[in-house]
């Protein structure tokens, strides 16, 4: 999969756009250019350079940015922090609200507060992520100017890593993105969970567990609970990918300083380089992703974990 | 028609108030763009019948300059906002309707071969698919869309931007046309009917094009309204970003860009009015496509 | 007379759908003695399984109890069932696969159980779940196992040590057997009956098997479309069956006989219908050989205590 991704990436790199006309210019004679193409080694065979290409992506050399000429590498490193932290935070958002809210929304059908929930979800779904950015920017930043709009605020520099979780500032700054992008994997896992949990009560072992008389809470809790959370956590885990990838929109909105914003300023100036990058980052972090999320079930089902000391034996 | 009238599924929908609601509401705003000359007082793409002057006039009130009354206001360019809204409505459903035309022929088509041929063809594409599905399609669609854009030389970006658009949208929404066909295709071609068309010498295509497609049907029109959605919010996403439609020709999203501009100035309108639109009509497709799952094939959850 | 321990009054249980009400079980009245073991009978869709959902309150919407009183010890239930629940009344389901939950051991699911109804220390808790354990015969030492590693006759004891856990004075087993084994049945019934035996404990006994009615109750009760056409004891309903259709089940249930072999299985022609299709009058006259104008028409009443059928209407009148 990483390599199929790499692929794209690396045909995206070498064929679009062309990297000798835009490192030389215009100007450059037509034996500068063979001497450039020879040395970035284009003349080598397709699937030699795609070795390079995957050798030096390991080594985190994506090349030199188009504009302003730094390496794509450094780029990306330095806005890193800003869209680790934002999507952390809008995931412990999404997951702990929409987890509650599902439950709740499941456990008490048919009341006002569930109804006025889902059909409030259903809106939540249907907008845009930038608008209900926009929509929050008006609220509490225009009208109310409780929150800033835009940036990180004073970020403290670690040395490694410069974070917005130590300042006032750097908090405040970091409510209406991570709201802005949580609230559509909150409703997504919400749903989800909702579904699941309506289906986990179903369950044999639930009416058992009723006519045993066992009270709600321990029906909820003990018995149903673990029981959603596999599909809440495979799906959340998925939605935490695509976290990374609608941060694109928030960043834009919020003018965050994080990778997303780099990228679609790449998108919008042809950098190709860096949307190479890009793609080779997010492809990264949806493998990690699926990784943890597989990693996760043995910690949870024993079934699962007993088939595999099984195979191993 | 009358078969019709009677049947289970217009019973459902007299009885669902959410599904007439929301019909309605796509159905006025498709005749209201398509009708955009007869119903806005004034086009805004015809630079000529534009006057700065008109510009940031409130809702309603009068000009202070020329003294002239706007429905819903105007925006920076003095472009009467209810006319830009309509034609803007436009270019987003065109955009909206073309992606998901692009997206469901080449996913049908796509399933059908995957389905029917079953072998490596089916390995390869349903690997892609599944590949292409674990990243967010607005990733997919940017991409598409940086892509083509480095592709063609820089003197035709901008005519084309439209094009490049459908492109990136419709190819970045094709997987799940194509994971349904070719799970009901499947199911289809072990029937009899399918036995008896390979008996009587029929082609491959024709058995695929004129018996399994017609069958597998359904669930595409549900998957359609549904992707339909997804296309518009697509499509207003990227102009919002500033990669999508030119601004000499705004769509919901180009307007929504610009009237956050204006935000902090006071003028509200020119995001406000804007925004109602694409959720109204984004809710309305949602909430029908809802429906539409429920009704039609209520596995399909 | 013997005061009846449970006791159901023209119960019945509708279902809404759309703009109708259909009837899915219709003025039943049963009565459970201390001690016994009363079957009930009927084909799927006949109301049983209902009934027993019923006496403990599980009945969920479009289903809800339309008319009737259910009431134990002489003080009705249905006010809060989730009081008797367990401590009064506990149920066995049929799948013991599912009847589990896979996440938990099965030590976990006991004491949670125990906990539950006795105000004990998680010692005495796990003390207690290991007797019951070795009572339904598994290895006490296997309490901290997962669902998954015991077979379906494994996991229907554990069930059985779940439903004895809170000591009830009922237990609704339903379709206690039917997912297992036919090896492993006479087991289970077994077990199951001899542990009820010794605590006192009185049971009802869902099944559409004649074989296990026969073998297992004391009384038998039998129904059809959601109404009771006959209730006596066993021996009584099943050598001496009044009503025409428990005739018909009588006749159709295979029995081992080397005498038998050449001989035709029974039918009883058609099926039943639908509970928003039942036709007027006594729901089984479609099907029935004996029916009569008056059956068309008018629904029969219990006679004697015995069977509804109005072949019973006069006195000392038989098949």
């Amino acid at each position: 999969m990483l390599l199929f991704v790499a692929l794209i990436s690396f045909l995206i790199f070498r064929f679009v756009g062309n990297p000798v006309e835009n490192l030389m210019g215009q100007e450059a004679t037509l034996a500068q250019r063979a001497a450039l193409e020879e040395a970035l080694g284009l003349n080598d065979p397709i699937h030699i350079q795609y070795f390079d290409f995957l050798w030096k992506a390991v080594r985190f050399d994506f090349g030199n940015s188009y504009r302003g000429a730094l390496p794509v590498a450094e780029l990306i490193v330095s806005r890193l922090p800003a869209t680790l932290e934002l999507a952390l935070t809008s995931a412990v958002f999404a997951v702990i609200f929409g987890v509650f809210m599902g439950v709740y929304t499941a456990i008490n059908r048919g009341s006002v507060i569930t109804n006025f929930i889902l059909s409030s979800s259903l809106i939540g779904v249907s907008l845009p992520t930038f608008l209900i950015g926009v929509l929050l920017i008006w609220l509490f930043s225009v009208e109310l100017n409780w929150l800033p709009s835009f940036g990180r605020g004073e970020v403290v520099d670690l040395g490694w890593w410069k974070t917005g979780f130590l300042s006032e500032s750097g908090l405040k700054s970091l409510v209406l993105p991570a709201i802005t992008l949580g609230l559509y994997q909150m409703t997504l896992i919400m749903r989800l969970t909702r579904s699941e949990m309506l289906e986990v009560l179903r369950q044999d072992y639930i009416r058992l567990a009723r006519a045993l008389g066992l009270t709600n809470k321990a029906v909820y809790f003990f018995h149903a609970l673990p029981n959603i959370l596999i599909p809440v956590i495979t799906i959340g885990g998925l939605q935490l990918g695509s976290v990374i990838a609608f941060a694109i929109i928030t960043e834009t909105v919020f003018q965050w300083p994080g990778v997303g914003l780099l990228f679609i300023n790449a998108v919008y100036f042809v950098d190709i380089p860096v949307m190479s990058a890009y793609l080779l980052l997010v492809g990264f972090a949806f493998v990690l992703i699926n990784l943890i999320v597989d990693l996760s079930y043995f910690f949870i089902d024993p079934r699962l974990r007993d088939s595999e000391l099984k195979d191993e034996a | 028609m009358e078969r019709f009238f009677r049947s289970d599924f217009f019973y459902h929908f007299r009885h669902a108030p959410v599904a007439i609601v929301s019909f309605v509401t796509i159905i006025l705003i498709i005749l209201a763009a398509i009708f955009a000359n007869f119903i806005a007082p004034t086009n805004p793409f015809d630079p000529a019948s534009l006057n700065l002057m008109n510009g940031f006039t409130p809702p309603l009130e009068a000009n202070e300059f020329t003294g002239e009354r706007f429905l819903l206001g105007t925006d920076d360019q003095g472009r009467d906002l209810f006319s830009t809204i309509l034609y803007g409505l436009r270019i987003s459903l065109f955009v909206g309707l073309m992606a998901v035309l692009l997206a469901m022929v080449m996913g049908v088509l796509l399933g059908l071969i995957a389905g029917f041929l079953g072998g490596w063809i089916d390995s390869v594409i349903m690997r892609f698919a599944d590949i292409q599905m674990t990243f967010p399609s607005i990733l997919v669609a940017m991409l598409i869309y940086g892509v083509a854009r480095g592709i063609l030389p820089p003197e035709v970006r901008y005519e084309m931007s439209i094009v490049v658009l459908i492109i990136s949208i419709g190819l970045s929404e094709w997987v799940p046309f194509a994971r349904t066909v070719r799970g009901s295709t499947l199911v289809e071609k072990e029937k009899e009917y399918v036995t008896a068309a390979k008996m009587i010498g029929l082609t491959r295509q024709q058995i695929m094009l004129r018996h399994i497609l017609p069958n597998v049907l359904s669930p595409v029109l549900v998957i359609a309204t549904i992707t339909f959605a997804l296309a518009i919010i697509a499509e207003a996403t990227l102009s919002f970003l500033g990669v999508g439609v030119p601004s000499t020709k705004p769509s919901l999203g180009t307007l929504i860009r610009i009237g956050q501009d204006f935000l902090f100035s006071g003028e509200w309108w020119i995001l406000l009015f804007p925004a109602v639109t694409l959720l109204a009509l984004a809710l309305s497709i949602n909430l029908f496509g809802d429906w539409l799952r429920d009704i039609l094939n209520p596995k399909l959850k | 007379m013997i005061e009846p321990l449970l006791e159901i009054k023209n119960l019945s249980v509708s279902l809404k759908k759309r703009d109708n009400i259909s009837v899915a079980v219709d003025d039943l009245s049963l009565n459970l003695y201390p001690g016994e073991i009363l079957g009930l009978v009927g084909e799927s869709g006949a109301g049983k399984s209902m009934t027993g959902s019923a006496i403990l309150g599980l009945i969920e919407p479009p289903l809800y109890i339309s008319a009737g009183t259910i009431s134990l010890q002489g003080s009705s239930i249905m006010e809060a069932p989730e009081t008797i629940r367990g401590s009064q009344i506990s149920m066995i389901f049929q799948d013991p696969l599912v009847s589990l939950n896979p996440l938990k051991t099965i030590g976990e699911q006991l004491i949670k159980t125990i906990k539950t109804h006795f105000n004990i220390s998680k010692a005495e808790a796990l003390e207690r779940s290991k007797k019951l354990l070795s009572d339904v015969g598994i290895e006490p030492e296997r309490i901290d196992a997962y669902p998954h590693t015991f077979s379906g006759g494994m996991r229907q004891r554990v069930v059985i040590a779940l439903a004895l856990a809170p000591e009830p004075s009922v237990i609704i087993a339903d379709e206690p057997t039917t997912a297992l084994d036919v090896s492993v049945q006479a087991q289970i019934l077994n077990l199951l009956k001899q542990l009820c035996t010794e605590r006192g404990t009185s049971i009802i006994l869902i099944t559409h098997d004649m074989g296990v009615i026969s073998e297992t109750t004391d009384r038998v009760a039998v129904l059809y479309s959601g109404r009771l056409v006959e209730i006596g004891k066993t021996s009584d309903v099943l050598q001496r069956p009044q009503h025409p259709y428990t005739a018909g089940l009588v006749a159709s249930t295979p029995n081992i006989d080397p005498n038998s072999f050449e001989k035709k299985l029974f039918q009883i022609p058609g099926a039943m219908p639908d509970i928003d299709d039942v036709p007027d009058g006594c729901a089984f006259h479609p099907r029935c050989e004996h029916a009569r104008d008056k059956c068309h028409t008018h629904r029969p009443p219990l006679f004697d205590a015995r069977v509804s059928c109005w072949l019973l209407e006069k006195p000392g009148g038989t098949l």
